[in-house]
């Protein structure tokens, strides 16, 4: 979730939060079989980014999501 | 049998002497003494944190010391020269080097926690996996798993040092910390963050 907190100098160097560009053809399961090994805990990646996510099976090429 | 004169002139110089001597020694009792408050009040800082400045100092004064209580009076003084602007360099190195300590401390306090919640988080959800991902196997998990039981001790190890005032030991314990989370981060398959590479 974005974080409206002002942030300390330095802080985003700090950010641990691991990202993932869709490519074309990738979906929330396929992903999570990358990352996970499991297509069903595609659940996890939704929810991690459900502020940029409405539907699980609608994500654009290009968009960069957190993967937990 | 000396001169009457002879015995004059030796009874005056004895005298002279004793003069002198009084004078050196009572100024190489007021150096001392100002000294010994000078050390007595400078502060545990910069014993901790200026430890190469400050023994030359605590070296000068106990060679006054001893040079007094042999009666050389002149060489108490001169060990004692210039040691009020030493201890005042001493403590504005001590200032210095806390102040670049606790700032090292607020930036890794800030971004461990980080690391070891993505951590905890990745391991957490392949602990639920049905199969691991390509490159992974479960010894690694198992050993992200241990590594990072041991990473939030140490962690807390650091807490305990920086709340103690040691600020030296918490701040290597916590470079400990970040470097065990940055190998762990990358055994799964995770990109560290940039601070993690800085240089300590």
């Amino acid at each position: 979730m974005p974080d409206d907190k002002p942030k300390a100098p330095g802080a985003d160097a700090w950010d641990a939060t691991q990202w993932h560009e869709v490519q074309k053809g990738e979906t929330l399961s396929k992903i999570a079989q990358k990352y996970y090994g499991d297509p069903s805990l595609y659940t996890k990646i939704f929810e991690a980014n459900k502020d940029t996510i409405k539907d699980p099976n609608l994500i654009r090429i290009g968009q960069k999501l957190r993967i937990p | 049998m000396l001169r009457k004169s002879s015995r004059f002139a030796l009874v005056i110089l004895a005298c002279g002497l004793a003069v002198g001597c009084g004078k050196y020694k009572r100024l190489a009792d007021t150096a001392i003494k100002t000294a010994d408050t000078a050390v007595a009040s400078a502060g545990d800082d910069v014993v901790k944190y200026a430890t190469d400045q400050w023994q030359p100092i605590v070296d000068a004064v106990s060679s006054a010391k001893a040079s007094y209580a042999k009666g050389d009076y002149k060489a108490a003084i001169a060990s004692l020269q210039d040691i009020g602007p030493k201890i005042q360099a001493a403590q504005a190195a001590a200032s210095a080097k806390k102040t670049e300590l606790e700032n090292a401390w607020t930036n890794l306090s800030g971004g461990l926690p980080q690391m070891m919640d993505a951590i905890k988080s990745r391991v957490d959800i392949l602990s639920a996996s049905k199969k691991l991902p390509a490159g992974m196997d479960k010894a690694k998990l198992e050993s992200a798993k241990s590594g990072l039981a041991a990473a939030t001790s140490d962690w807390s190890a650091a807490q305990d040092a920086f709340k103690a005032g040691k600020l030296t030991d918490a701040i290597a314990k916590a470079n400990s910390v970040k470097d065990q989370a940055t190998q762990i981060m990358q055994s799964l398959g995770m990109t560290p963050p940039p601070a993690a590479a800085a240089a300590k």
